[in-house]
């Protein structure tokens, strides 16, 4: 490698050199966010892919485009339509721009998926980083936040009917304290709608308060909680890697320039396939939003759909009970699974692997086996017509496929005796499922939400 | 040291108190019923609807009945997830995820939760009608005319 050119130098010539370089990094303000030496192994392809990069470039993106979609947009019901309008047709450029904004955004979103995946399969919470981890699911919902509130601001057909499906979701609680009866006294689920847009039915109120999410509040906690990020990175040591590739700090590579470069390398390849993607793929805009004519079928942005699958079979349980349990689930693996031995190792080795692809298929088995009862025989109510609220929110895929995973994590957790074994078997048939059911929601789900291939 | 732990403890507490009257206050704020939005609304004269129809009004999001002798009026947000519900021949449905009410609002099939919201109808004295969305009540009270 470049490193090893500097045993041809003269040894004092070689000292001032390994100076140049730490203080390349050390005394720069944007760069000291790295430390002056990297271990190889982050910088292997395969253990990172470079997704957290990718996402920092991204969100860059996103801020500069943003900005400057800002600048020429109205956050008013009677005007958000026609300036979007604007920006697509008459504003110079503004097409391309806010084509990439969006490109961007769901970017951001599968990227940030894909870091999840990436961060969990390689035991990379592990060792001491806890607290990074939960720093990650809760930007992971952050960015999850900042798309769904861009969503509604272009004010189309689209964005009305997708942001009244999520503000919906909000209030399925309802689904339980009115079958309790005590919806007029304890309305939790109303609650929630309010405070996202504070009426029942999105208006005004529901632009302002998605504008302000979407410009200022959530922007800044994102950028907050990336500091926090990046310095947990620092403190924990570097990214994670397997006990034994430590190395002493004198056989590290320099971050400058061989990090500086990667990264360099990375943004450029971002920004040229955005602004390649954003002349092919044009943001949709639709007719103006009209509140009494939904959309057939409407849905919720992409990534909510799995949710929305969920939430058409019991809204109580898809909505708000199979999400909590996911995200507490999230929150608790690196504080229930203690096994650093398995640290910075894809999928833990061959065992893990096993594990993982056993788990994806008997997720696959489990969730389109009900599928397949469900379109070809319906759900609880069509057999038992007039039957109680009760059994409909009790006896269906989501709750269903919740109480088979946590049993066969259950016996996984028995079989090997491994905390990370049974977070592998979770986890693993959680995300399989989450997909399917996206899938399904995106792809299968047609006219009136019935079953069928758009 | 006891009374040190005490003075904490009473410090903790109270700021907790504190906090969570803030919070409720705080939270309040994005919650309040706004000027403006009147729940008594008019829908103008009898003969405006024709009998034994469910005719909608886009602007309140109702379908208003009228029968040979009594009026009624129904909400047209699908209880499911808000969108709103269509007529067919005999009932209602939602075209959002596929909820069928009946002709009373009961659910028929799909996955809506409770059944359609009647709303208390009443008569103005200049004869229009006026329908109080506040007033929830069940699809057999109607206002009978004669």
């Amino acid at each position: 490698m470049e490193q090893n050119s500097q045993k041809t130098r003269s040894p004092k010539n070689a000292d001032s050199y390994r100076r140049q370089r730490i203080r390349n990094i050390t005394q720069n303000f944007f760069l000291h966010i790295h430390a002056p030496r990297v271990h190889p192994h982050s910088m292997k392809l395969t253990t990172t892919f470079g997704l957290g990069v990718i996402l920092v470039f991204l969100f860059l993106i996103m801020i500069l485009t943003g900005v400057l979609l800002m600048l020429h947009y109205t956050p008013s019901v009677a005007d958000a339509y026609n300036s979007v309008k604007d920006i697509v047709h008459v504003v110079p450029g503004g097409r391309i721009i806010r084509n990439i904004h969006r490109l961007a955004s769901h970017a951001m979103v599968i990227v940030v998926f894909l870091h999840l995946l990436r961060t969990f399969y390689t035991g990379a919470y592990l060792g001491g980083r806890q607290l990074n981890w939960v720093f990650g699911v809760v930007m992971f919902v952050l960015v999850l936040l900042m798309s769904f509130s861009g969503y509604l601001l272009p004010w189309d057909q689209l964005s009305y009917w997708a942001v009244t499906i999520g503000s919906n979701i909000a209030a399925s609680a309802r689904e339980l304290t009115d079958l309790l009866g005590i919806t007029s006294f304890i309305d939790a689920g109303g609650f929630f709608q309010q405070l996202l847009i504070g009426d029942e039915k999105v208006g005004q109120t529901a632009l302002t308060r998605f504008f302000m999410l979407h410009v200022v509040f959530l922007p800044l906690a994102l950028i907050v909680l990336s500091a926090l990020h990046f310095w947990r990175i620092r403190k924990d040591g570097g990214l994670s890697r397997p006990v034994a590739k430590e190395l002493k700090e004198q056989e590290k590579w320099y971050a400058w320039p061989v990090l500086m470069w990667t990264e360099l390398g990375i943004f450029i390849a971002v920004v040229a396939l955005l602004l390649f993607l954003s002349f092919f793929i044009e943001a949709p805009l639709l007719e103006a939003a009209n509140p009494s004519h939904p959309e057939n079928p409407a849905k919720s942005p992409w990534y909510f759909l799995g949710i929305q699958e969920l939430v058409s079979y019991s809204a109580f349980m898809g909505g708000l009970v199979v999400p909590v349990l996911f995200m507490w689930f999230l929150f608790s693996i690196p504080y229930k699974d203690r096994e650093d031995q398995y640290i910075g190792q894809w999928f833990s080795g061959s065992v893990g692997l096993r594990l993982t692809v056993r788990s994806a298929v008997f997720a696959i088995v489990v969730v389109l086996l009900q599928l397949l009862v469900l379109v070809k025989y319906g759900g609880i109510r069509d057999w038992f017509p007039g039957i109680s609220q009760w059994f409909v929110m009790l006896l269906n895929p989501a709750t269903f496929t919740v109480v088979v995973f946590i049993v066969y994590a259950m016996i996984v957790r028995s079989r090997t005796g491994s905390t990370r074994m049974s977070a592998i078997a979770l986890f693993t048939a959680a995300i399989v499922a989450l997909i399917i059911f996206t899938v399904i929601g995106i792809w299968f789900r047609v006219e009136n939400w019935e079953f069928g291939l758009i | 040291m006891k009374r040190r732990l005490f003075v904490r403890k009473l410090a903790i507490t109270l700021s907790s108190i504190a906090g969570a009257i803030i919070g409720i206050v705080f939270f309040r704020q994005f919650s309040h019923k706004r000027a403006g939005s009147v729940k008594q609304v008019r829908l103008g004269e009898l003969s405006d609807f024709p009998v034994d129809t469910y005719t909608f009004i886009e602007e309140h999001n109702i379908f208003v009945y009228r029968d040979h002798e009594s009026v009624k009026a129904v909400s047209a947000v699908c209880t499911h997830l808000g969108c709103t519900v269509q007529r067919t021949t005999d009932g209602f449905e939602c075209p959002c995820h596929g909820s069928y009410y009946a002709n009373d609002g009961s659910v028929i099939s799909g996955p809506a939760p409770t059944d359609l919201v009647w709303y208390k109808m009443s008569r103005l004295p200049d004869g229009r009608l006026m329908v109080d969305l506040d007033a929830v009540t069940g699809p057999d009270d109607k206002l009978i005319f004669t």
